[in-house]
Parts: structure tokens; C-alpha cells; sequence
């Protein structure tokens, strides 16, 4: 049994964006050697998701407009607003990302495929993403490639 | 908006100064008291183009006496600055040490940093304590401005003693020609560093204020309820600067929570561009 483990950087450049990190696993992939297996990936932050879709720039744009309107950055009127929005001790700061906490639960952190022949077996037209929430700033994904 | 500045920058997370000087990262986590994630300075300048924010004042804290450490030295800051066009380097001296203000002269002269950032809280000093004259004196001569921290402070260990705006009214009085800038619109004493302002041309307030709830909300309260906004349009108009306190605050949340106040796009100019520019003596 082969265990692949590795962490890789992303640098996201706007405050919302999909980012293909297809290529990251397909690489990872065929340097571990394991023919028969899975991929899994992981973000390691709280106000990003790790989704799967198609690759295409209209959607890139679609999803996260979509998250932002049913988990928005700011408190929604009419309530007591976002009880993030405090001086976190641990942090030194207030919490100003509730929505985008939200909005990574809504679209998930974690995705996984599985290996045949040495390579991903992907859907058609899946591209795997990560999806920024918060940004710009560097993001850290883990990939973990298990098989034989 | 193109070529705003935020005046207010702490680059306490920058990676690369951390992995240069290991050191800097008790002296954030302790005595800054950041718990934040270290970031490359690629982010911040992304940051600071979401929102129209050209350049950048970046500031060290020297806590040498007070806390046995400096959040930066006054060397370190040059050495970021030397790393991006797009940032201003302001010096800081230990306010207990006989030799701070020939410091200050050295950085500004030696170093070529642009002013002057001191921390009362932190440093543990009053502003209108007449052993730190030699220091104003020395910033009034090379005419350099003096970003104090005011008001609230987080950090454990820093009393609000120290940020009470009163504290900073002999400086103005005493130091005419001095532009002294109090942070975070030295909340919550908004009213007494407003009158403060109101008072002496040579005092200006910066934006940097978040204390609860979120940006929109917080600087909804106090300056359009804690003090009427038209005050700040018609009489402060020339001593309010834009600052986000980053990493406390983000520069993206703070410079649209500005915007979203009600200033007229004049007044919004000077906030974010043309106050800072004269401070700076640009």
C-alpha cells in the first residue's frame, strides 16, 4: 500500500474565486505511483471549499455570486446579524467572515476520486476547485493519494 | 478611486521578514498579539489593489522597555520598504531611552523613513509628558508627522490610560508645526479627539476604528452618530486620513465601510489621498 501525503499553496488574487487545481492532483497522481486507489483533497481553511463542477469561466463566476447571495459577507437586516462579528481573543481581531464561514460549509471542504490505471477517473467534465472566499491571500490544500 | 493610502499598516504577518528574523514572530504574537496566519507581502499589495489603495504607511512599535522587545526595528521596516515601492516606512523609538530621538534622526536621515509611530499603550508612556519633548522636537524639526495610537487598545497588557485623547492636547499646543495624526479616532473618546481636532489644524484622526460588531456598523456609530458625519465633511474634511489598522482590520473592509459612511467624493479624495500626501509632506 502506497501514502501519499502532500500540502501545496494557493494564492488567490481577487476576494472571491474558483481556482482549477485539477492539474495539482493529476500531478500528484502519477508521481506516487499507485495505480489502483483514491485522491482525496482538503482545504485547510474555514472560509474556502474545495468544489467539483465544470470548467468553464461563466460558472467560475455563477457559484461563488451564488453562495455570496445565500451567505453574505454582511448581516442580513432585520436580525441581530452575524454573531462572528467580535473581538476573537485568539485572533487579535473581530470576526468580519461569518458568510464566508458559511458559505465554505454550504459548498464543502473536502473532495475525492478515485484512481484506475494509474490516473484520476473524472466525470466528463469535472474539474476539481478551490474556491476562495476571503481572499486574496495564500491558502494551503492537502492532498493525500492512497492505493497500490 | 486610484492612488489612495492607507496610513495605518502593521506588516506584522509579512512571511518573508518572519523567515528572515524569527524573532518578529513573538514579538507580533505577544506583544502585537496577533494570532493571524502568516501571509506572503504579494497578498497585502493584492489587497490593497481590490480597493483603489496605491501605497501603504508601515509601522514598527519599539517596546524595548516596556515589553523587552520591538514589534520590527526601524532597520527591518527599511528593509520591507526596500522590498516594494508600494510601501512607506515610518520609524518608532523607545520613548524611555535617552538616545531616542538621535534614533529617530538616524532613521529618517540614515534610513529614510517618514515619520513617527509611538504607542502609548504599549510603550507605557503619556504623549504630554515633558521627558518625551525632545522626541516631538526632533520629529518637528525633521518635519515628519507622529501617528500615536489613541483610544481603545487590545493588546492584554496596554491600559487605556494612555489613549485618552486629553493626554495629547499639550503635544498639539506645545508643537504647533507638528502634525500629530491619533488612530482609531482614539474610540471611544471620539467627541474629545474630535474637539481636539476641531481646536489645532495640526491634529488628524485616522479611520482605523473597529471595536465591535463589523466595519459598516461600527464606523456607522461613530462617526455619523457618536459624532455627525457633516462635521467630519465640513470641518474636519483636511485631518481625516484613511487607515485599517491591517491586520487587525482588513484594508478591503475598512476602506469600503468609508466609502459606504455618505462623504462626497471630494471629501472621499482627501480621506483617501490627499491628506495623507500632505502628512507626508508630498
Amino acid at each position: 500500500m502506497i501514502f501519499k501525503f502532500e500540502r501545496i499553496e494557493i494564492v488567490s488574487r481577487k476576494e472571491f474565486e474558483m481556482i482549477d487545481i485539477t492539474p495539482k492532483l493529476d500531478d500528484l497522481v502519477s508521481r506516487s505511483g499507485v495505480h489502483e486507489g483514491i485522491v482525496l483533497a482538503t482545504t485547510g481553511h474555514t472560509s474556502s471549499s474545495l468544489l467539483v463542477t465544470e470548467g468553464v469561466e461563466c460558472l467560475e463566476r455563477d457559484i461563488p455570486e451564488h453562495l455570496e447571495r445565500i451567505a453574505p459577507k454582511n448581516p442580513p437586516d432585520g436580525s441581530y446579524g452575524w454573531y462572528h462579528n467580535r473581538y476573537l481573543d485568539f485572533d487579535g481581531r473581530l470576526g468580519y467572515n461569518a458568510g464566508d464561514h458559511l458559505k465554505s460549509i454550504l459548498g464543502g471542504i473536502q473532495c475525492f476520486f478515485p484512481i484506475d490505471q494509474g490516473q484520476i477517473v473524472f466525470g466528463g467534465r469535472q474539474r476539481v476547485y478551490f474556491v476562495e472566499y476571503d481572499g486574496p491571500l495564500a491558502r494551503t490544500v492537502f492532498l493525500q493519494v492512497i492505493g497500490q | 478611486m486610484k492612488g489612495g493610502i492607507d496610513f495605518h499598516v502593521h506588516p506584522v504577518l509579512i512571511r518573508e521578514m518572519i523567515a528572515r528574523y524569527p524573532e518578529l514572530e513573538r514579538a507580533y504574537r505577544e506583544v502585537f498579539y496577533c494570532g493571524n496566519a502568516l501571509q506572503p507581502l504579494e497578498t497585502l499589495l493584492l489587497e490593497m489593489d481590490l480597493v483603489g489603495i496605491d501605497r501603504a504607511v508601515v509601522v514598527p512599535i519599539d517596546a524595548s522597555t516596556s515589553r523587552g522587545a520591538t514589534v520590527y526595528t526601524n532597520e527591518q521596516i527599511a528593509e520591507l520598504c526596500s522590498m516594494s515601492d508600494r510601501l512607506i516606512g515610518f520609524a518608532s523609538v523607545d520613548p524611555h531611552q535617552a538616545s531616542a530621538a538621535d534614533t529617530l534622526a538616524k532613521s529618517v536621515q540614515e534610513l529614510g523613513l517618514r515619520g513617527l509611530k509611538l504607542h502609548p499603550g504599549i510603550q507605557e508612556f503619556y504623549a504630554d509628558d515633558r521627558s518625551v519633548y525632545p522626541i516631538y522636537e526632533c520629529a518637528n524639526d525633521l518635519e515628519i508627522p507622529i501617528l500615536f495610537h489613541a483610544g481603545m487598545s487590545w493588546e492584554p497588557r496596554s491600559r487605556l490610560k494612555y489613549g485618552q485623547p486629553l493626554r495629547f492636547e499639550d503635544v498639539a499646543a506645545d508643537f504647533p508645526g507638528l502634525k500629530i495624526v491619533l488612530a482609531h479616532l482614539a474610540w471611544p473618546w471620539v467627541v474629545e479627539a474630535v474637539a481636539l481636532a476641531l481646536k489645532y489644524s495640526n491634529v488628524y484622526l485616522d479611520t482605523s476604528a473597529l471595536f465591535f460588531d463589523n466595519p459598516n456598523d461600527f464606523l456607522h456609530y461613530a462617526m455619523t452618530q457618536q459624532v455627525p458625519l457633516t462635521v467630519f465633511e465640513r470641518s474636519l474634511r483636511h485631518q481625516i486620513v484613511f487607515g485599517s489598522d491591517n491586520p487587525r482590520i482588513e484594508i478591503k473592509s475598512m476602506a469600503r465601510a468609508v466609502r459606504r459612511l455618505g462623504f462626497s467624493d471630494d471629501c472621499l479624495e482627501l480621506i483617501f489621498r490627499s491628506n495623507a500626501e500632505t502628512l507626508l509632506g508630498e
